[in-house]
């Protein structure tokens, strides 16, 4: 009943913009029709413009997802196991975390030049610290009886480590991918505005670059829609992962 | 050779504070001990040393005439929350200390399936903690706790969070199970009518000091018309009288 009314929202929603912008006669540079919108958009998908460049944007935010967060999850293991590296290192890798990454973009070109590579390091940096922080939180929060109870089992530090202390900081852990996932996202159009020559970030500059804001609008939906995506499916995998019945 | 000694154990914390004062104790073997107190007695630090769980700063503690040099092989311990790890079933948490050691052999299995019977939770081996109600997952503790068959086995109040019924309940499944195999027991609790029900022999703590030992000469096994009898009532009475006795001591060196 409310997803109706929801649905039903979007579509009053567009509909409204569409009469306006049609009685009203707003330019087409500043606020486009929705139906031209889709149209372009179905244009793009159908004609195969949109799709490689939907294809460079989803690998790079994969890439970028997976080496950020199996750095960010083994550096947390790391900093939570050993609480001297954890006060040699906490600090700078805090301090990095505050440098926006972004403004590193134009720094990453000279080195890795225009293309993938410096938007995937982008992406990767931008998903190492919630998974960090995230791990480095979930470890540490076991549960001094439990942990007491594997010191009594004669249990060896690695046996600790892969069967009870990330089982129960699981939970935490994925928490830290579900907002990697959104950031990768991010990472990867913004990362395409400075120094890509493809993917949807570079469209929307190119659109830009000739005054298409039909198209622009296009490549939002298109952002928009593999935003949720990758969202539902990192949500589907922590559920996945978590799946546990339940008192009841 | 007694089955645990402990010799002039003491305990203390970096700050200065004692926890524990030159504790003598001794249990033979097959024999069950309760050690009763008020809450921050030193009892259950008392139980840690003698698990391993932590060193003692002075005196030793010895099983079987070794001293205790950390958490072994020999001991079974069972927390005063059953500490079992939800996300794995109920068979899964009983065979923890197997499985850390070696992979479970279906003999271990079936000694599991069998431990369970005992407890009654025979069927519910595929469950998962949170589908078990609070006495039925100390029943998964206490079994997990003797599913290596320890000759020793320590119990840190157990049973202290569950209601009256189910605890005479799982009272009887410890000793129970205790008997098939002559385990040695150390049972820490602030209930006095659980200790007296329980053990051959009730240790008073007061203070990070043992103030009184009784031994309680009722019959085995014990059953539920036990509790009711005058014999069980009395010496529920004198330990609660030196219980009090004690207190009144502690209050009158404050006063002095």
């Amino acid at each position: 009943m409310v997803r109706a009314a929801s649905a039903l929202l979007l579509v009053l929603f567009l509909a409204g913009w569409e009469v306006y912008c049609r009685v009203a006669g707003v330019s087409a540079l500043v606020v486009p029709l929705p139906s031209a919108v889709l149209r372009t958009l179905w244009d793009g998908l159908a004609g195969g413009y949109l799709l490689p460049h939907l294809w460079v944007t989803t690998a790079e935010m994969a890439m970028g997802l997976a080496v950020g967060c199996t750095v960010g999850f083994l550096a947390g293991v790391l900093l939570a196991e050993v609480p001297v590296l954890r006060r040699l290192f906490y600090p700078y890798i805090l301090a990095s975390q505050v440098v926006p990454k972004l403004a590193l973009g134009p720094l990453f070109i000279v080195w890795f030049g225009f293309g993938m590579t410096s938007t995937v390091v982008i992406t990767a940096l931008i998903c190492f610290f919630p998974l960090l922080e995230n791990t480095m939180t979930g470890l540490q929060q076991v549960d001094p009886n439990k942990r007491e109870l594997f010191r009594m089992l004669r249990a060896t530090r690695l046996q600790t480590l892969l069967r009870l202390k990330i089982p129960s900081g699981l939970p935490v852990i994925l928490a830290g991918l579900r907002v990697a996932v959104v950031l990768a996202l991010v990472g990867a159009v913004v990362g395409e505005f400075i120094g890509g020559r493809q993917g949807l970030g570079a469209s929307i500059i190119a659109a830009q670059g000739m005054m298409d804001s039909t198209m622009m609008f296009a490549l939002f939906i298109v952002i928009t829609v593999l935003g949720m995506i990758v969202y539902q499916a990192a949500a589907g995998l922590e559920r996945w992962l978590l799946r546990r019945p339940w008192k009841g | 050779m007694s089955f645990v000694s402990i010799e002039q154990a003491g305990y203390g914390v970096p700050s200065g504070a004692t926890i524990l004062d030159r504790i003598d104790w001794t249990i033979e073997e097959g024999e069950f001990h309760a050690l009763v107190g008020r809450s921050g007695c030193g009892k259950t630090t008392l139980l840690k040393l003698v698990a391993g769980l932590l060193a003692p700063s002075t005196g030793t503690v010895r099983i079987q005439g070794e001293p205790v040099r950390g958490p072994g092989a020999q001991v079974g311990f069972v927390f005063q929350a059953p500490t079992l790890l939800d996300w794995r079933t109920v068979l899964d948490n009983l065979l923890l200390p197997v499985s850390l050691t070696r992979r479970p052999q279906p003999a271990d299995r079936r000694k599991a399936e069998e431990l369970l019977d005992l407890v009654g939770l025979s069927g519910l081996e595929g469950r998962y903690p949170s589908q078990l109600s609070g006495g039925q997952q100390s029943r998964v503790a206490l079994a997990r706790a003797l599913v290596t068959e320890p000759p020793l086995l320590l119990l840190d109040e157990p049973f202290a969070a569950l209601d009256a019924i189910t605890r005479e309940e799982l009272q009887n499944d410890l000793l129970k199970l205790c008997a098939r195999h002559r385990t040695t027991v150390l049972f820490v609790t602030h209930d006095i009518a659980e200790a007296v029900y329980l053990a051959d022999r009730v240790a008073v703590m007061e203070g990070g000091r043992l103030r009184h030992a009784l031994p309680v000469p009722l019959a085995r096994p014990r059953g539920r018309d036990v509790r009711y009898s005058p014999r069980f009532n009395a010496l529920c009475l004198e330990l609660r009288r030196v219980m009090d006795g004690a207190d009144s001591g502690v209050a009158l060196e404050r006063a002095s």
